[in-house]
């Protein structure tokens, strides 16, 4: 391990610490058909209750230590996108959401960037059309460092017994 | 104390204990799909590249890609090859690089006839 990794290493478990218990969330919709934004919400629903894991919903950038985006980033949108990430204070977070956002659903035309780390850094991607909400409340805590990703252990081959 | 109250106490909690507990509704969500490599010919492999509606697949010569970030598990290559492609039930799908959520997917041994 160089020691640029080393030192990425120990800056990421910092900024882990310091949002630990508590982290704010500003939802940014850069043209999603809104279903991803419905399971965002569920998360607040007493099923999944986000509170009890010390994440908050904030409508305003300034107050976010996350951003979570949906929609595959409308070209539109794109100012206001960076605008919104500018008015974050560091140490921030960018969390891509739902399968529009990581380049599944649009191609790059004329009207859409096609997918958000066009235009912003993300962190961690969280697939899925919509994603659900425990796939959300897992994204949230891969982000912070409290979930380690499982992704990168799958294959998503299966095994050769027939059914 | 208000008899719902106490039912509501008995009752138990309706909150998901996820992380630290797997949640049952879990078990009912669309997941992206599993293949069966050794049932994939090339032939196949190209079909359910077609039949992809979010360019999630693409072959490359002997491998099939398959991109887990573009899928929305709307089943339609299942559909296509069913013997050979299966639900996988992994929803836990969150991850820190984009490039770990390409799979490659080795065709079987009869590939390329």
């Amino acid at each position: 391990m160089s020691a640029e990794e080393a030192l990425a290493g120990q800056l990421r478990q910092r900024v882990a610490r310091q949002f630990g218990r508590s982290l704010h969330i500003r939802t940014l919709d850069t043209g999603s058909c809104a279903v991803c934004e419905q399971e965002i919400r569920l998360l607040g629903a007493p099923h999944y209750d986000l509170h009890r894991l010390g994440f908050f919903f904030t409508p305003a950038p300034r107050h976010a230590d996350l951003l979570m985006v949906t929609g595959p980033m409308i070209r539109a949108f794109g100012v206001a996108a960076r605008k919104t990430y500018q008015a974050m204070p560091g140490p921030k977070l960018v969390v891509a959401t739902g399968a529009c956002a990581l380049g599944g659903v649009y191609q790059p035309d004329a009207f859409v960037h096609g997918a958000v780390d066009e235009i912003l850094p993300v962190d961690v991607w969280i697939p899925g059309c919509p994603p659900s909400p425990l796939a959300l409340l897992q994204g949230l805590l891969v982000a912070v460092d409290r979930l380690a990703g499982k992704v990168s252990g799958l294959t998503f081959a299966a095994g050769e017994a027939p059914q | 104390m208000p008899l719902w109250f106490a039912r509501g106490l008995r009752r138990g909690i309706v909150t998901t204990r996820y992380p630290a507990r797997p949640d049952s509704s879990a078990a009912g969500l669309p997941t992206p799909p599993a293949f069966r490599a050794g049932m994939l010919d090339h032939r196949l492999a190209d079909l359910l590249v077609t039949v992809c509606p979010s360019r999630a697949l693409r072959r490359d010569g002997g491998v099939l890609l398959f991109d887990v970030g573009r899928c929305t598990a709307c089943g339609r290559c299942q559909e296509a090859a069913p013997g050979a492609v299966a639900p996988s039930g992994e929803f836990e799908l969150a991850g820190t690089s984009r490039a770990d959520f390409v799979k490659k997917i080795e065709l079987g041994p009869e590939a390329g006839q």
